[in-house]
């Protein structure tokens, strides 16, 4: 596998509020990861750093291994990226945008600008400033696809899109993907969005990537149990994120399934019940 | 068309989704043998989910002998020994039924009224089939 994206120690503070701390984290080539955090966790602050769109304050970031802030031209122009904020000239047409922004790559498709502004029914002649904002998202989303970047680093690219525009970008990212050699790595609120399109789910809390897995193993191992025993049958349940004891037994979030336990636990005649969790209640559980 | 029906949100992972609803429909002859299943990129794009989850389902039903890779022609499903076949769909059956009687020990109920209401219910069956004919 080949290392894509490697953050070494990454700390960023803005004044006296430290955001990410030591923050190490590598995405490999091929992956769609799909990055969750809570509300000021600074999963903008990440992406923006990895990209060296902001300054760091320690840690080592290398992209497709060149360091972050030494790229060469023609790995920039590997990469794509959607920011959560338009940061366009917004009294630009979308026409000129398109232009304008065409002239920095070698590898423009045309063809791509046309079948999206086509089928996402952009009006090339109105300014940016005039489009809502769903339509500077799509255009937004158009600059960043014609390239055929080779990383995408999209900050919440769903947010100001209705359920149809949504179903049209995961689409569009799906049909990027199917190219293994194409990694993607998005930011968001949507677990259902995550659900569909990531193979990897990366958890943002307290200023380190606190959990980094494969979607399908997360929700095979971070599960729900009610184990059905007897008060004085003392069970201790490995892994255990959250507890709690009632009168047939108890329940708890583990994160990760003991399968030697298990074992155990049948062979003492104690049942256990695991109850698998949608992403969101797993992220909950993890950032408690 | 969308053949399969998934809910993402589920705990579930979505290969898994994928591979008991085809199981099901080989096992109750919704895909006869030797027919071709979409391909990876068609159930990816029509489901809106990402190819690898789809590969993996295809997969493991490939490794359990659902499915074989015709070069070419994709995934098709495979011809299987009758007894084999019965052998599955009891087994599948057998699951469903531990699941029941696992859910009725959770309410207390016993094994005997489990069996006295399956009772019932094939009787009920049976009397619906014959007042419809």
């Amino acid at each position: 596998m080949t290392c894509i994206v490697n953050v070494k120690g990454l700390t960023k503070s803005y004044k006296n509020q430290s955001v990410l701390k030591e923050l190490n984290w590598q995405v490999e080539q091929g992956d769609v990861v799909g990055l969750l955090g809570k509300n000021g966790a600074g999963k903008s602050t990440l992406l923006k750093s990895i990209l060296n769109i902001s300054d760091i304050d320690s840690g080592a970031i290398s992209i497709f291994g060149e360091p972050s802030n030494q790229l060469s031209s023609i790995s920039k122009a590997r990469i794509a990226y959607v920011p959560q904020e338009n940061d366009e000239i917004s009294w630009l047409s979308v026409k000129d945008l398109i232009n304008f922004r065409k002239q920095f790559y070698s590898t423009w498709s045309d063809e791509k600008v046309t079948e999206l502004v086509s089928s996402w029914e952009i009006d090339l002649a109105k300014k940016v400033a005039e489009l809502s904002p769903g339509q500077v998202q799509r255009v937004l989303i158009i600059l960043a696809l014609a390239p055929m970047p080779e990383l995408l680093v999209f900050d919440e690219p769903a947010a100001s899109l209705d359920p149809a525009g949504r179903r049209d970008f995961l689409k569009e990212i799906l049909n990027l993907v199917s190219d293994e050699n194409i990694t993607v790595i998005f930011s968001t609120h949507i677990t259902s969005d995550l659900e569909r399109i990531a193979n990897k789910v990366a958890i943002l809390d307290k200023g380190q990537i606190c959990y980094y897995n494969d979607l399908d193993v997360t929700k095979e191992s971070v599960v729900q149990l009610t184990v059905h025993c007897k008060k004085e049958q003392d069970i201790t349940i490995p892994y255990l994120l959250r507890g709690k004891h009632h009168s047939q037994g108890q329940y708890g979030v583990v994160s990760q399934l003991d399968q030697t336990w298990l074992t155990e636990m049948k062979e003492k005649n104690v049942e256990v019940t695991i109850n698998p969790m949608g992403l969101e209640d797993i992220f909950l559980e993890l950032t408690a | 068309m969308e053949q399969f029906i998934i809910s993402p949100s589920s705990g579930i992972p979505i290969y898994k989704q994928l591979y008991s609803q085809i199981e099901r429909m080989v096992l109750n002859g919704y895909f006869s043998v030797d027919q071709r299943l979409p391909s990876v990129r068609q159930v990816a794009s029509d489901l809106h989910v990402n190819p690898m989850t789809v590969s993996k389902a295809y997969g493991l039903l490939e490794e359990r002998g659902y499915l074989k890779r015709l070069r070419g022609k994709g995934m098709v499903v495979t011809a299987r020994d009758n007894e084999v076949l019965q052998q599955e769909k009891l087994i599948m059956l057998d699951e469903m039924i531990k699941e029941l009687l696992a859910q009725a020990k959770h309410m207390g109920i016993s094994g005997d009224k489990v069996e006295q209401m399956i009772k019932h219910s094939i009787a009920n069956e049976l009397n619906e089939t014959v007042g419809k004919e």
